[in-house]
């Protein structure tokens, strides 16, 4: 119990020092790094999209990016239109949610490669759509915005203004997207993942299931196009790019499946590592990438959340043959040993009759 | 009046007929047996109870037509169904597996008690309650099994083929259980099995089928008594 | 129930992360430079990324990913001429002093957020400009970033028209290269100067790329004997245009018009013509008309005529093996760029020469600032690159232009390219 509140403590301990950093980060840093925390909070909400149906339901999803970028282009659309922000946020969140629906209500039918395949037509469909479609979207060329400049009375630049506007909807996407894993929607995706059969037996539907998960994962990949907006105030066909998705999906892996915190971790991954590669060198990003990405599986197959159990795991290992006490199991209360009464003696029947 | 009441159903896999209008009834605070062979129908009975086939004929749960539901639906009426091979969700652990059983439910603090139970029921699952489900026996992923159906607390349960690969001793303590779920939880059963002899050690009525029709019914004195059955199912 | 899914460990690692994310960045908001915040002092100060003895440019582009192989050359070509001059002494400037100019250069896999992201890193890292890069998405991401923070985004290695032509809203940006419209214009010149009746069929990309060249060969054929009898469009991601060609094919057509920017697609281009029979002369653009990779796998010798503009000598090409000036650029690129990329791609020699016109630049500079950066910067007229064909010079003084005009019809040879005066 001490054991248990202790490590509560730590914990909020943890978390309130991660706040605390989160809030003055910007203030310290340089737009540069500005700019890469915000991506991190855009990438984290689209993330957790592809981790909500992959990681916690299990159903494959090679289409995040076109979310992504549907969110993106309604953004832009709207702020060129000069709709209130609100409301573009609000169309950013319910226009993909309701493409993701349709598509999952005919494709959530279908299991692995072939729902793989229909995810994956996604960008490859969206990229022309985009380019074809030039009033709305601006074209190969792309549509630059310029909004969410920082109020007077904030006193902050634009980039960490745009920061903290990114920061606060990561952060209600995710205590959402939390309470969701952690109640009864969670646990239905939980069994779906599991087992379908067993989701029929306890009433659970899979199909019904599987579009939530689909319908909020794109929700949140039109809600972090909206973010990828206001950061980088540009959107083009690029964004839309399949290799975005499976970059995301790269990502989930690495920071850790069916895990919130992996999720964090893995946005900072799929932001992080590509800027390091190129510090190193910027000629060969994509293979030290790729270096580092195996590496991460190798070492730490759940991903990176697992790490500090892992550490845990093996520090344990060390120091067991020390203090050699190991906790003591939940013993069975006696009721094991003591011979349920009155049950009548039923004949081995496979046994004595087989050796006739 | 019957809680569960089969009239002449039928169910195919694709073209191939498997019931052919099997009728059977379950009465309130029942427990009826399906004997037969290989082949014979008894887990497509139940698979067509619990909505997973297509059927013709007439399934009345507590007087209402259930035919034609979707697994899931029915299993939300109170119909919780132990499938053949078990089915236990392998990746989650002992404690996770039952807290599924209860998805539907409510009640924490009785899916709490309700938990214990099973853990009394079943004390083998006790010691491995922190245990991944992919780690437990055979015997104790069948106990998990039941457990997890009991946790739904439905008001029929379907239970297919408990025996089935287990160690005589490891099915009897199914079957054991099985017992004193229905005397304490008044759970009406139908229970699929090849042992008769399990089977009756739980059930009082029985219904043999034979290549998908019903070939013989009756309680379990009138079966045992009859030579045809002793040769078949008791190996007598 | 608590325990249904393994509670998540928001332990450690991501407070670690977080901590050490912010000792990393170490200094603070203060420090920084070229924030816009402190560059607004006297007119003489510096601006940031220049001193008395160095200067340092930054350039983001595509080194891996499908565009790498231009993207390298554009950063390859550039660091060549640059390091090339700094070995031989380093760039005398306007005000008398002589500087060493340091190119930093970053990955962006032709991504328009990593391009910005690396635009903000040169940025932080104190880059006096911004030059050269390659892509159109990329290059539209950075510009009102560049123009809001007033960093020079310039001689852009793109043929889009949208960073020259609007130099009054976007001051700090604009390009280096003739745009897809005069590339187009220059072709339909060449066709309507021919003074007979021409069929043309054109495949053209389905964005902006295609629709440039299009309407620049459209405004140089209004009038003329010259007639469009089909036309199609493909996109980037198509895996073949067989289709298209046997559809264009049914028109006879005497000319085709490939405005094809992928590679392998314009080598299909050329291989299934003439598998179906037909012979048409053949518009190459620029991008998708090296012999090398194009035309030899295309057996492009099989057709009547192909043409392309060109705005440079080709070093690769024996043709010019003699030339002083690809003689200059072999052996400095033999030492500085070949660690970057080793395969040529006209970006190479483009990137090459917009290192001389920041030379020029350099020598009108009177004040170590952005602002006379871009003063000397127009006001270049008259000026031949290095590599730049003869008849095609430098002029940065129009505000609605790329730096380089005038364009080179040239028609292939069987070896290389050669001036093409007539159809």
């Amino acid at each position: 119990m001490e054991k248990l509140l202790a490590r509560r403590s730590v914990r909020l301990v943890a978390l309130a020092v991660f706040a605390v950093v989160l809030v003055v980060a910007p203030l310290v840093s340089s737009p540069f790094i500005n700019y890469q925390l915000a991506l991190i909070a855009v990438f984290a909400v689209a993330l957790l999209g592809v981790n909500i149906v992959m990681g916690y339901t299990g159903q494959v999803s090679l289409g995040q990016s076109a979310f992504l970028g549907l969110g993106a282009y309604i953004a832009a659309y709207g702020v060129k239109n000069g709709w209130p922000l609100l409301l573009v946020l609000v169309l950013c969140a319910v226009l993909p949610a309701a493409v993701g629906m349709l598509v999952a209500l005919a494709a959530a039918r279908l299991r692995g490669l072939a729902l793989a395949m229909i995810t994956i037509a996604l960008p490859i469909i969206g990229i022309p759509l985009a380019r074809r479609f030039s009033d709305f979207t601006g074209g190969s060329g792309g549509a630059t915005v310029s909004f969410m400049k920082a109020p007077d009375w904030s006193g902050l630049a634009n980039d960490q203004w745009r920061y903290y506007v990114v920061l606060v909807i990561a952060v209600v996407a995710f205590l959402l997207a939390r309470n969701l894993v952690r109640g009864r929607v969670g646990r239905a995706f939980a069994i779906v993942k599991e087992n379908e059969a067993v989701a029929l037996a306890m009433g659970v539907s899979p199909y019904r299931y599987k579009v939530l998960a689909f319908t909020i994962a794109s929700l949140l990949g039109g809600v972090a196009g909206f973010s990828y907006l206001v950061v980088v105030q540009f959107t083009s066909p690029e964004t839309l790019s399949f290799f975005t998705s499976i970059n995301l999906v790269a990502a989930m892996v690495i920071g850790g499946s069916a895990s919130i915190a992996g999720t964090i971790l893995g946005a900072i991954y799929f932001v992080v590592v590509p800027v390091l590669a190129g510090a190193v060198n910027s000629a060969r990003t994509a293979l030290i990438s790729g270096a580092i990405l195996l590496a991460v599986l190798f070492l730490l197959p759940r991903g990176l959340a697992s790490l500090p159990r892992r550490v845990r795991q093996l520090s344990a290992r060390k120091s067991h043959g020390r203090t050699g006490a190991t906790a003591p199991h939940n013993s069975p209360d006696g009721a094991s040993s003591a011979a349920p009464p009155e049950i009548p003696e039923i004949p081995a029947a496979n046994e004595e009759r087989q050796a006739r | 009046m019957s809680l569960l009441e089969l009239e002449n159903v039928t169910a195919s896999y694709g073209h191939a007929q498997a019931l052919h209008g099997v009728s059977l009834s379950l009465p309130e605070n029942g427990a009826i047996g399906i004997l037969g062979a290989n082949g014979a129908g008894k887990t497509t009975t139940l698979r067509a109870i619990s909505g997973m086939l297509k059927t013709t004929g007439r399934i009345l749960f507590e007087g209402k037509d259930i035919a034609g539901l979707g697994p899931d639906r029915v299993a939300r009426l109170g119909i919780a169904h132990v499938p053949e091979g078990r089915g236990t969700l392998p990746q989650l652990s002992v404690r996770d597996n039952l807290l599924v059983g209860a998805y539907q439910r409510k009640d924490r603090k009785q899916i709490a008690a309700d938990i214990d139970y099973c853990l009394d029921l079943f004390p083998n699952l006790r010691e491995r309650i922190k245990s991944n489900a992919a780690a437990l026996s055979g015997g104790e992923q069948q106990m998990l099994a039941v457990a997890r159906a009991v946790m739904a607390r439905p008001r029929v349960m379907l239970l297919d083929e408990a025996s089935l690969g287990l160690a005589p001793s490891t099915a009897r303590r199914v079957y054991e259980a099985v017992v004193r779920l229905r005397r304490e939880a008044q759970l009406s059963m139908v229970v699929v099995e090849q042992n008769a002899v399990l089977a009756f050690s739980v059930v009082d009525h029985a219904t043999v089928l034979e290549t998908g029709k019903v070939a013989l019914a009756g309680d379990k004195a009138e079966l045992m008594g009859m030579d045809a059955v002793r040769r078949a199912y008791l190996g007598g | 129930m608590r325990n249904f899914h393994k509670t998540t460990r928001v332990t450690g690692a991501v407070a670690v992360l977080g901590i050490s994310a912010l000792l990393v960045t170490g200094c603070t908001r203060a420090d920084t430079s070229g924030t816009g915040t402190g560059a607004s002092a006297g007119a003489a100060e510096a601006s940031p990324g220049i001193t008395d003895d160095s200067l340092s440019l930054g350039i983001s582009s595509p080194l891996s990913g499908p565009t790498a192989g231009p993207g390298s050359c554009s950063v390859a070509g550039l660091y060549t001429y640059l390091e090339a001059k700094n070995a031989a002494g380093g760039f005398e400037f306007g005000d008398g002093k002589t500087r060493t100019v340091k190119l930093t250069y970053l990955d962006d896999v032709y991504d328009p957020a990593k391009a910005v992201s690396n635009f903000r890193q040169l940025e932080g890292d104190g880059i006096f400009a911004y030059v050269g890069a390659l892509g159109t998405p990329t290059n539209a991401a950075v510009m009102p970033v560049a123009n809001e923070e007033k960093v020079p985004q310039v001689l852009l290695v793109t043929g889009a028209t949208t960073f020259s032509k609007d130099q009054k809203t976007n001051p700090w940006t604009f390009g280096l290269l003739p745009t897809y419209f005069d590339e187009g214009a220059a072709f339909g010149k060449l066709l309507a100067d021919a003074g007979k009746a021409v069929t043309v069929a054109t495949l053209a990309q389905n964005d902006d790329y295609g629709k440039d060249y299009l309407a620049g060969f459209q405004s140089a054929i209004e009038g003329s004997d010259v007639k469009v009898v089909g036309s199609a469009t493909y996109e980037p991601s198509d895996t073949t245009l067989d289709s298209q060609v046997t559809e264009l094919a049914a028109t006879k057509a005497d000319t085709l018009l490939s405005a094809v920017s992928v590679t392998p697609l314009q080598v299909g281009v050329l291989t299934r013509a003439q598998d179906i029979g037909w012979l048409p002369r053949i518009f190459l653009p620029s991008n998708t008309s090296t012999p090398a990779t194009v035309i030899e796998p295309g057996q492009g010798t099989a057709y009547p005529a192909l043409y392309s503009t060109s705005l440079t000598k080709v070093p690769v090409s024996p043709a010019f093996a003699d030339d002083e000036e690809v003689k200059a650029y072999n052996a400095a690129f033999e030492k500085y760029g070949s660690k970057i990329t080793t395969t040529y791609t006209p970006h190479c020699a483009w990137s090459y020469a917009e290192g001389a016109i920041l030379e020029q630049a350099f020598k009108g500079m009177t004040d170590p600032t952005r602002d006379s950066f871009m003063t000397a910067l127009h006001s270049i007229t008259g000026f031949h690159a290095p590599l730049l064909l003869d008849g095609i010079t430098v002029d940065t003084t129009a505000t609605d232009k790329p730096a380089i005009q005038g364009i080179q019809l040239v028609q292939y040879n069987g070896k290389g390219y050669a001036p093409a005066s007539k159809y």
